[in-house]
């Protein structure tokens, strides 16, 4: 579309467009070939059936047959649970992340605050842990042995915390994720706080509102778009569930199975080396993913008119 | 409009922006490791500056000491060169890593893989026929292990080990508590209501057990999990003879004698090392786990003949023995098959092996190594190795693998983990797992006899 015009511009206009295309070039590289190509890849491998047939001793055939990986995806009870597991799981976790990592910011961004740079650092430290090692150490927590806390609880007041549990076990990891996530958000939102121009603040000030008040009519509201991006990147990221339940899964008493969540069952088919369902299954949770996220920022966007 | 589109642009991007950063944070996922174990692997041998003439292959696997043994090969010889990478444990993602290097074709010539899952790797067409070097080699291995490495005329590699099952037993615990060794799975069931008695709930008889290890007391049992019936086949993990073994276990956790420290965590070497898990009842190679990771357990532990359904009964399981298999796409499967040989048969780079991994050889020239002979200051003294002598002879025949025995074990190791925990009884764990099984093989159109 923009091409014709800038084809008729001068040679210096050209020579600026040709140095930016060679500054987007890394990116778009990089971009197309671990990006766009990988997913094309997805989209064409769930669009086959693994075909084996007798005893199946030699190796399997693909052949073209569109339906039948979704056809089954959508019979797949286990499947269709964990979808719905995660949503449970965003629903419930994301705001209470979100929450918390706005309450942290407003504490840290108010006057009256000390130590704001030790706080800061205090409250995104887990973030800094590996999500993997995180896991790890909360499972030395929760193992049905060796827990900490279940011991000391034994001890006090005799009885014990069943983080495993059929019933807990979501919220056991729900947990995890919020302890290492939220100083993350509480960055994005606090530094989104520091653009709140301080005349501002000192008018209100001026006019009589209290601390709550400024934080509830005016700080709030003016970090909207930190907020909505944070709330993104937590659904995208609840979608994605897959380290913390992985890494306790050994520990769980079989609470969390090989489909806990979609991309643990994506992963168990891949391991099955059954790839094409595996796709499909991965391009169902992008497709899902995407439509949820425009669909928020759709909403969000248009209360602001 | 502009606006809008704007909007759609940033989601999207913010979406892909975050799948990017999962899929490279990932650390779990198999596909990271295995490309950049391969890109590691490239510039390594591209700078190894080995003699031109030398034919290099590559090994996975992970058994302590099979790093030595290579070592030990590429000095005695100069025309085959081994490079040995140790990656995870196939249950842990090795097998992923492997089949995907296949897939990649990668060129990786020989990998450790688990007689158990051979068949598999077969039906992935991810393994390299050798019988026209191999075939010469037959009578020098152990019958049960030479057929664990063919699949008709076909043979895939070289048998390294068998693990014949005994009973592993703390011997100080059994004796503070004045218990008598188990003979017959009775008695077992009988030791571990005394030791929680005498002990006040302290020490467990043993800990839970999940897929090939709990499938070791199955197969004692002559109760195998799949055969070939023609050109199908027959699924049977749930079935009479399997009930008897499941009845069984549900008295022993309904008894309160499992420690609730799961298999291979932490908490398990721990319980193994100080004592309050007294017994287990696993394939030799337990013999290496114990002395690597449960080292405070030293000259506690013993071992005895496996537990028997009838006194007077010689019935012994299997669990694990792995081979060294020749993958597809392997540049040179002549050099591949010359390096496996010799580390299955080689007397002083399986002694490394005995003692290191406590391997027990599928070459039957091996049986009488001076390494099998040794009195072992772990166990008290005691010349393990005679108890599974005894026992490899003992093993029980006819149990046959599935045709995708990862698939097979993920949905059992989902439906025990249940039943350690006391909300289903194996028997129901069992039936689901012999239903999820023969649904997802006729998934992929392979045929079932029921």
């Amino acid at each position: 579309m923009t091409t014709p015009t800038l084809r008729t511009s001068g040679g210096a206009r050209r020579r600026a467009t040709r140095s930016a295309w060679l500054f987007l070039l890394p990116f778009a590289l990089l971009f197309l070939l671990m990006y766009l190509v990988p997913l094309g890849f997805a989209v064409v491998q769930s669009l086959f059936k693994l075909q084996r047939s007798g005893l199946g001793l030699s190796a399997p055939t693909l052949t073209f047959d569109p339906a039948f990986n979704y056809g089954r995806l959508f019979g797949d009870a286990d499947f269709i649970a964990s979808l719905g597991r995660v949503v449970v799981f965003g629903v419930v976790q994301v705001p209470i992340m979100l929450g918390l990592a706005l309450f942290l910011a407003l504490l840290i961004d108010s006057r009256s605050a000390k130590l704001k740079g030790f706080y800061r650092l205090a409250a995104f430290l887990p973030y800094a842990v590996p999500g993997v090692i995180s896991a790890v150490m909360w499972s030395f927590l929760y193992s049905p042995v060796t827990s900490p806390l279940n011991n000391a609880l034994q001890d006090a007041f005799g009885f014990t915390l069943p983080f495993f549990s059929e019933s807990w076990v979501l919220w056991s990891v729900a947990n995890i994720v919020t302890w290492g996530w939220t100083g993350y958000n509480m960055l994005i939102i606090y530094s989104s706080l520091q653009t709140v121009p301080t005349e501002v603040i000192e008018a209100d000030r001026l006019d009589g509102a209290s601390s709550w008040r400024i934080a509830w009519s005016i700080k709030i509201p003016m970090v909207r778009p930190a907020l909505i991006l944070t709330t993104i990147l937590s659904i995208i990221g609840s979608a994605q569930l897959y380290n913390e339940p992985a890494v306790l899964q050994p520990l769980s008493g079989g609470t969390i199975t090989k489909t806990f969540t979609p991309l643990m069952s994506a992963q168990a088919q891949a391991a099955a080396q059954n790839y094409p369902y595996a796709a499909a299954q991965a391009v169902v949770i992008a497709v899902l993913v995407g439509v949820l996220s425009i669909t928020f920022f759709k909403i969000t966007n248009r209360g602001d008119k | 409009m502009q606006r809008k589109k704007a909007t759609a642009v940033f989601a999207a991007g913010a979406a892909i922006l975050s799948l990017t950063l999962a899929a490279c944070g990932g650390g779990s996922g198999s596909a990271n490791t295995s490309t950049s174990g391969s890109a590691s692997g490239a510039s390594s041998s591209a700078t190894g500056g080995y003699p031109a003439a030398a034919k290099e292959i590559t090994f996975w696997g992970w058994a302590p000491g099979y790093d030595k043994a290579v070592e030990a090969f590429n000095s005695s010889q100069s025309a085959i060169k081994v490079k040995y990478e140790e990656i995870s444990p196939g249950a842990k993602g090795g097998y992923e890593k492997m089949l995907n290097s296949v897939k990649a074709n990668q060129g990786t010539c020989l990998a450790q893989v688990g007689y158990e899952t051979l068949t598999s790797f077969a039906a992935q067409g991810a393994l390299e026929d050798v019988s026209s070097y191999a075939k010469s080699s037959e009578s020098e291995f152990a019958p049960g292990a030479w057929n664990s490495v063919k699949i008709g005329e076909a043979v895939y590699g070289a048998p390294v080990d068998q693990g014949p099952m005994a009973l592993f037993y703390n011997k100080k615990v059994f004796e503070k508590y004045g218990i008598a060794v188990p003979t017959t799975w009775a008695e077992y069931q009988a030791a571990g209501k005394t030791l929680k008695e005498k002990s006040s709930g302290k020490v467990s008889l043993t800990s839970s057990y999940l897929n090939y290890d709990f499938a070791g007391f199955t197969w004692q049992a002559s109760a195998p999990w799949f055969g070939v019936e023609g050109d199908s086949w027959k699924v049977s993990i749930s079935s009479d003879a399997t009930n008897k073994v499941s009845a069984y276990w549900d008295g022993l956790v309904k008894d309160g004698v499992i420690s609730k420290a799961p298999m291979w965590d932490q908490s398990w070497y721990t319980g193994l090392s100080d004592g309050t898990i007294a017994t287990h009842v696993g394939a030799v190679w337990i013999a290496g786990i114990l002395k690597g990771d449960a080292k405070g357990g030293s000259g506690d532990w013993a071992v005895a003949p496996m537990p028997q359904w009838n006194a007077g009964d010689t019935a012994v399981g299997n669990v694990g023995g792995s081979a060294s298999a020749v993958l597809k796409g392997c540049s040179d499967p002549e050099a591949a098959w010359t390096f496996a040989h010799w580390m299955s048969t080689d007397k002083d780079a399986f002694a490394g092996l005995v003692d290191s991994a406590a391997l027990y050889p599928a070459a039957t020239a091996l049986l009488d190594l001076p390494a099998l002979a040794k009195e072992d200051p772990y166990f008290g003294g005691q010349k393990i190795f005679d108890v599974f002598k005894d026992a490899s002879g003992k093993v029980v025949t006819g149990w046959t693998w599935g045709p995708n025995m990862p698939e097979t074990v993920k949905t059992l190791d989902d439906q025990l983990g249940k039943t350690w925990s006391g909300t289903q009884t194996f028997e129901e764990a069992t039936k689901a797992t012999q239903e999820k099984t023969v649904s997802d093989l006729k998934a992929q159109g392979l045929s079932v006899a029921e």
